[in-house]
């Protein structure tokens, strides 16, 4: 006889969801016409019919142990064809979000980062650190403040040391709720599909191959954006994303170029515009302006025309990263033309809003990042236990659990 | 003031308010678009609850029908409006010529000298048929139609000399007639839903999806393969068969409605597959079953225990071309075992849902709801699928229902 298992709806997770844009999922009538639409979804583990039960009952736990949530792109070809009119791209786009706030430590951060009068806080609030920081900066090197003499040269005004000595720590933190964010999320999904060994602990990767088998082939996927190019209704989406994908990574490489030559041996800022990479810090700004340009114009035109809906938290990660980008461009400009009155302002706000993305990494819609990444990370590993490949001494294949409550 | 009564609409519907009308004393005018009577059900092979062919309930109507002097009844027609109020309404009745006298009842010499060949209307297209043509072998009344759209003059002069002496005259006119009746029962029917309108299930694009009412027509001894099941590709018996529910109802971007029918359609046509195909495996995608009533429920068991036929809860999203020639492979989630189905057939049934007449076409003067089904306001009558989408049992007793409305209303102006 069948075993019967008493579910316990999470009400409060519901009602998560249909805050966050999913107010449709109660329509679903479990067709599964999404699963096969799905560009993207799997033979072995079909998505959204199966999140979309989920959710309707408020099994959080169930939820917050898959992956598959995390593979869809939020493309709106399920939304398009579904008979119900229930939505389901959005009702993934919003148990994402919830997702997001779940693994965020701790939750008062997230709940600053998910509206836009939190996130304008703290654009402005870091940019009252980085005057008080420049202050004090300007008493030890004994330049005018707020406006230093001759040229604009930002390193009078702050040079890399202060800068790195804020950017540094402020990174730190954020990279150690991220580890923590990915670690919890990947032990949620091993729960969830059922990776239990014959020992009663879960299977590990190795580092190495962690690293070598699984994480190389997800970024080598993630840098072309395969599969993000296979949803249907917003294909043009994906090339905005791959532009600003590409103009973080250039910028990453830019900033840690700078960091290492300043810092340890001891080059000035600015660098001339021949500089290589310079040039190459030019071509990531444009990229990333004109990037997330294409996304806000495609979602703005998708959103009318019904294929998805937004969130406040799509918009403002978009406007974040705009402003990010147009004070960058803003700083460089009126420092070449030489308009202090507009330039040093400019830097301290472009500086505001670089600390405030910053801290949105694990705590807004960015942290997608972080989640989507591991979820493709672990669906080649979850692959390979189940063909018996990994390697760490399961006498027969995993066999995925019946989903359950827990 | 009048105390006749408009039927509109000669399938069963209309045929049954049109006699039971008539026998409690009531003169009844009947219109049918097409040039016969019997409607969707004379296209069936069998029908429930009896699963009996379409004659044995069509017979006894058209009988009541031909010995009733009350009834006068025109086929080819259409009404083209509706004036007036409860009691006392004017009705424009359209006859298009059937360029045929009542004595032509055999087209076989026309047919022979005929070249222009059309898709049958009847068989949806499956075959073709003449100028000169039978709609069907029991078609009422038995009396040949001369379609002469797109036909060459000398065609139709050669297929007049053929027949018999004045049985052909393609020189009749459409008339108007003007009636004046007291209350109307609207019996406007339904259509099979445009397949082709379901972009990822491929109708259209593979040769071996045909439609429920497709394999009716297969199934049925007069049907354009002599009742055989056929795959359309190759004529050859299929050894897999899928049936897609759901295939446009109860979905937004089509029938938002169940089609009610659809499900006992398949089930029905499972038994013409396991009596004349053993051997064939079939397989049934589906949201749910919905076998209403008791009587229903016990044939959806029935056939549920037969270890040939398949059940996957999941609705087939996605059909592509199979891997041997002319097959299918039909995808669908299976919401019960979990993963993803992707089952080859020899060929896909879609089980198309019914979609009112009044999508299609409405009558001035008469109103209809948002998906096309007529609602009932004062005098005016709907029944059978015209009012919403019902099994042949159904639409008689609603037939009969407003049959008795439409006398209250004719004796209450007199």
């Amino acid at each position: 006889m069948a075993e019967f298992r008493k579910i316990e709806p999470d009400l409060s997770f519901i009602k998560g969801v249909m805050e966050a844009g999913g107010d449709t999922v109660n329509r679903c009538y479990q067709c599964a016409t999404c699963s096969v639409i799905c560009p993207l979804s799997t033979d072995e583990s079909p998505f959204p019919r199966k999140e979309m039960l989920w959710a309707q009952w408020g099994m959080a736990p169930r939820i917050a142990g898959d992956a598959d949530v995390w593979l869809c792109h939020q493309c709106g070809d399920c939304t398009a064809y579904c008979p119900r009119g229930a939505r389901p791209g959005d009702v993934l786009g919003a148990i994402r979000a919830n997702a997001i706030r779940y693994y965020a430590k701790p939750k008062a951060m997230a709940d600053m980062m998910g509206n836009a009068g939190g996130v304008i806080g703290t654009v402005i609030a870091s940019m009252f650190i980085v005057l008080i920081v420049a202050f004090f900066w300007s008493q030890y090197t004994g330049e005018a403040f707020p406006f230093p003499e001759g040229k604009v040269v930002y390193h009078k005004f702050l040079s890399v040391v202060p800068i790195d000595a804020m950017y540094l720590s402020l990174a730190a933190f954020v990279g150690l709720v991220s580890i923590k964010g990915i670690m919890d999320f990947w032990a949620d999904v091993s729960k969830g599909s059922g990776m239990v060994s014959y020992t009663g602990t879960g299977p590990r990767p190795a580092l190495g191959a962690l690293l070598g088998k699984y994480l190389w082939p997800a970024i080598v996927e993630i840098l072309s954006h395969a599969r993000f190019k296979k949803c249907g209704q917003t294909l043009e989406r994906a090339r905005g994303h791959l532009w600003v994908l590409w103009a973080f990574l250039i910028l990453f490489f830019v900033t840690n170029y700078v960091f290492i030559a300043a810092d340890i041996f001891g080059m000035h800022t600015p660098m001339p515009q021949y500089h290589p990479v310079k040039i190459l810090a030019n071509i990531g700004a444009i990229m990333l302006i004109g990037g997330i340009w294409m996304i806000r114009t495609m979602r703005s035109q998708k959103t009318k025309e019904g294929v998805l809906k937004s969130s406040s938290q799509d918009w403002i990660l978009i406007w974040l990263i705009f402003a990010v980008g147009i004070t960058g461009i803003g700083s460089e400009l009126f420092r070449l033309i030489g308009i202090k009155g507009l330039a040093y302002p400019t830097y301290v706000l472009h500086l505001g809003c670089v600390a405030t993305l910053f801290l949105a990494l694990p705590y807004s819609k960015f942290a997608h990042l972080l989640y989507r990444s591991t979820a493709y990370v672990y669906q080649l590993w979850d692959k390979d236990v189940r063909a018996g490949k990994a390697g760490f001494g399961l006498e027969k294949p995993v066999v995925p659990v019946t989903p359950e409550e827990g | 003031m009048s105390d006749s009564i408009l039927v509109v609409g000669g399938g069963f519907s209309g045929l049954t308010a049109a006699v039971e009308a008539a026998e409690m004393g009531y003169n009844v005018y009947l219109i049918e678009k097409t040039s016969y009577l019997g409607g969707r059900v004379a296209q069936l092979n069998k029908y429930f609850p009896k699963l009996c062919p379409p004659t044995c309930g069509l017979e006894i109507n058209f009988r009541r029908l031909k010995t009733n002097p009350k009834i006068t009844y025109y086929t080819l027609a259409q009404v083209e409006s509706i004036t007036g109020s409860a009691g006392n309404f004017q009705v424009k009745v359209k006859v298009n010529p059937r360029g045929t006298t009542p004595a032509c009842t055999n087209c076989k010499p026309g047919e022979a000298v005929a070249t222009t060949e059309v898709p049958n209307e009847f068989n949806f297209g499956m075959d073709t048929r003449k100028a000169l043509f039978m709609p069907h072998p029991m078609a009422f009344p038995n009396q040949c139609v001369l379609d002469t759209n797109g036909v060459p003059a000398q065609e139709i002069e050669a297929i007049k000399s053929a027949m018999p002496q004045g049985q052909v005259d393609p020189g009749q006119q459409p008339e108007t007639i003007d009636l004046n009746v007291g209350a109307i029962v609207m019996a406007s029917g339904w259509n099979p839903y445009d397949a082709t309108k379901m972009d990822n299930l491929c109708f259209g694009k593979f040769d071996n999806i045909v439609t429920n009412m497709m394999m009716e027509r297969m199934a049925s001894p007069a049907g354009p393969t002599g009742g055989k099941i056929l795959r359309i590709s190759d004529k050859e018996a299929p050894k897999t068969i899928g049936f897609v529910q759901c295939a446009g109802s109860r979905d937004e971007n089509h029938l938002p409605y169940c089609s009610y029918i659809c499900c006992m359609a398949t089930l029905k046509q499972i038994t013409y597959i396991r009596e004349q195909l053993p051997d064939t495996e079939v397989y049934v995608f589906y949201i749910d079953i919905r076998a209403p009533g008791r009587k229903y429920e016990n044939f959806y068991k029935k056939v549920k225990g037969d270890d040939k036929v398949h059940f996957i809860k999941g609705k087939v999203a996605e059909i592509k071309e199979g891997s041997a020639p002319g097959s299918v492979v039909l995808v669908a989630e299976d919401t019960i075992g979990g993963g993803k189905v992707q089952q080859e057939v020899d060929m896909a049934v879609l089980a198309t849902g019914m979609q009112p007449s009044g999508a299609m076409e409405k009558v001035p003067g008469v109103e209809y709801d948002e998906n096309g089904f007529v609602l009932e306001k004062d005098g005016i009558f709907p029944c059978g699928c015209s009012k919403r989408p019902i099994d042949v049992v159904s639409s008689a007793q609603s037939a009969t229902a407003a049959a008795m409305k439409a006398v209250q209303t004719v004796r209450r102006a007199g």
